[in-house]
């Protein structure tokens, strides 16, 4: 977790604890008259009370009252992260009486409508974690009496590792890609030995088990994750399992990508991000055998390589963690939707690419054509993850969340978005580009392009056309920023490219300027600007 | 019984993000020693013994030869 991040924590216990790996301060109990406004995200964290019955009802809705306007009196342009609640410990000792139980749902129902109102609000569901324990664990009493700790502290590691896993869905950081080993990991045995009507899949246990893991992989990759496989195997075998096989549920058109040979798994793998254009950190990789899993682990640190369980009914549950932990995401875009499609289409890009000669003759070809628009509304939450996932080329690196970009909005910077249609399909918004005004100043605060739309000249086509679109609005100077990373030395000379001076640079960043009176750039004819 | 010493103060030391505990150290020496500290530390102390204390040898154990005296009951 990124330590520079500031947060303030609302509470009505002792909660101090639970919050140690992150920077924190913390309100007063069951106080929301003082508020750290230094604070870049708030957290609301209510725990069920301890009370008699006829108390915790009431408390429960004025804490209700009291996170409205905690929302309220917090700036708008900051995340603010609320809890559900869950009873913790409450008497029941008419079965029938639902007094607490409703007060909870209200509550919770309370936290929801705030969510749907506020742009800024994200709503964590706390029974995700708690129902984890058992009821009587999720208090120690000794604690409880001693300092009015609401929650037993040992639960404070595993739950300051789960906060930090709902974080990073929050801030849309999560992997791209699974790459999947076949036998014993998509299906049980051996195809090369038992033969398409050998292995199990479907039917009875364990084929049931594979079944179900194999649906479940299908669906997350409708929800954005890239999968690929890399297995030991003859190919034709494989096609003939996904073509016969009667209960196969991925087949060869899921698959972004290939590597069913007898290479080193790791450079397979290390083919595959070139071929894809992911970094490999970016990559999941299952497989069943461990000492394919230490291979990978130690040619290619980077990829996240989870332990794979040994029977098969635990698939359920691997499942569930490994999605949790490396691809829980807080809300879908549409680009997540299509992205497999998006990447196969590039692949056969790439494949055109190779009977063309000239590549203007190639560009022309592909009748490109570039939205560029200011962000709006429905664009926004798609343009924070940009800044979050894009790593290669982008000039500045700088993250943002949908509350960081509608503060740039509001100090007067204007974010365009880009997106490519061409012969193979749409890619969705792509591109993006923040710039900061002041008066006839600007300043290319963030620039950056997804690697799917790379090697095609539309980088500069988009930023002539935004260098185009500040000379129309009497801007005379342009700045621009380039700071380097491990990751975008390939766009080291961008500004350079681009006809920009350099005023001053050292390691950590270098200064661009450009007088903006000169002459209008031109966009090269294969391109057609759709302007919105 | 040096042992025992020795794993109290590496979990003092742990907690408090010190390099250096004197035995003879106490709440009223130890500037980080307040009273959220003292939980994390009586729940660091509670794992690394896998003991429970009462509420009232919490309250007491306020410095490292309260620790090691009543540590020691617990282990007898």
């Amino acid at each position: 977790m990124r330590l520079s991040i500031h947060y303030f924590v609302f509470r009505n216990t002792t909660i101090e604890r639970f919050f140690q790996n992150i920077s924190a301060t913390f309100s007063g109990y069951e106080d929301i008259s003082v508020v750290n406004e230094q604070a870049e995200r708030y957290v609301w964290f209510y725990l069920s009370p301890v009370a008699e019955n006829t108390l915790i009802a009431g408390k429960i809705r004025y804490y209700a009252d009291l996170a409205r306007m905690a929302v309220e009196k917090t700036p708008p342009d900051r995340m603010f992260i609320a809890f559900t609640m869950m009873d913790i410990y409450s008497v029941q000792s008419t079965v029938s009486d639902r007094t607490v139980v409703s007060a909870i749902c209200e509550y919770n129902a309370a936290l929801y409508a705030l969510e749907a109102v506020h742009a800024n609000v994200k709503v964590i569901d706390i029974t995700r974690f708690l129902n984890n324990y058992k009821t009587e664990d999720l208090i120690d009493w000794r604690y409880y009496f001693i300092s009015q700790m609401g929650l037993n502290p040992r639960l404070s590691g595993a739950f300051g590792e789960w906060f930090e896993s709902r974080i990073r869905a929050i801030e849309m950081k999560r992997k791209k890609c699974l790459v999947l080993d076949l036998d014993n990991t998509l299906w049980g045995g051996v195809l090369g030995e038992d033969g398409i009507s050998g292995v199990a899949l479907g039917g009875d246990y364990s084929g049931k088990a594979f079944l179900l893991f194999q649906q479940q992989i299908l669906e997350l990759s409708r929800e954005g994750v890239i999968l690929a496989v890399c297995s030991k195997n003859n190919i034709e075998d494989v096609r003939k399992m996904w073509s016969e096989h009667p209960d196969t549920v991925l087949r060869e058109e899921h698959f972004a990508a290939l590597r069913i040979n007898w290479h080193s798994k790791a450079d397979n793998i290390r083919e595959m991000a070139e071929e894809l254009n992911i970094g490999l950190d970016s990559f999941v990789f299952l497989d069943d055998n461990p000492s394919e899993r230490e291979l990978v682990k130690r040619f290619l640190p980077a990829v996240a390589v989870p332990d794979f369980p040994a029977q098969a009914y635990m698939l359920p549950v691997f499942f569930k963690q490994t999605v949790e932990q490396y691809f829980s995401i807080y809300a879908l875009t549409g680009e997540d939707k299509t992205k497999t499609e998006q990447y196969k289409a590039n692949a056969q890009r790439a494949n055109a690419q190779r009977s063309f000669t000239d590549m203007d003759e190639y560009l022309r070809w592909l009748e490109m054509e570039l939205t560029i628009a200011d962000v709006s509304e429905f664009t926004l939450a798609r343009a924070a993850q940009m800044t979050q996932k894009t790593n290669q080329f982008n000039l500045t690196t700088r993250r943002y969340d949908d509350a960081g970009l509608r503060s740039k909005l509001a100090s007067g910077s204007r974010i365009f978005t880009l997106s490519v249609c061409d012969k193979f399909g749409d890619s969705g918004i792509t591109g993006l580009c923040i710039v900061d005004l002041a008066e006839e100043t600007a300043l290319i605060d963030s620039l950056l392009l997804s690697c799917r739309i790379l090697g095609k000249h539309i980088e500069d086509a988009f930023f002539n056309y935004i260098l185009n679109q500040l000379k129309k609005q009497d801007i005379q100077t342009v700045k621009a920023l380039y700071v380097p990373t491990a990751k975008n030395m390939q766009v080291k000379d961008f500004y350079d490219r681009q006809g920009f001076q350099k005023i001053t640079g050292d390691d950590d960043c270098t200064v661009y300027t450009m007088d903006r009176s000169l002459h209008d750039f031109e966009v090269k004819p294969y391109f057609k600007i759709l302007e919105i | 019984m040096n042992k025992l010493k020795d794993r109290i103060i590496a979990v003092l030391q742990k907690v408090f993000e010190l390099e250096q505990i004197d035995e003879n150290a106490s709440q009223q020496t130890i500037e980080k020693w307040d009273s959220l500290a003292h939980l994390n530390l009586i729940v660091a102390l509670e794992e690394e013994f896998d003991i429970s204390f009462e509420p009232e040898e919490i309250a007491e154990m306020i410095s490292v030869q309260m620790i090691i005296n009543f540590i020691d009951n617990h282990l007898k």
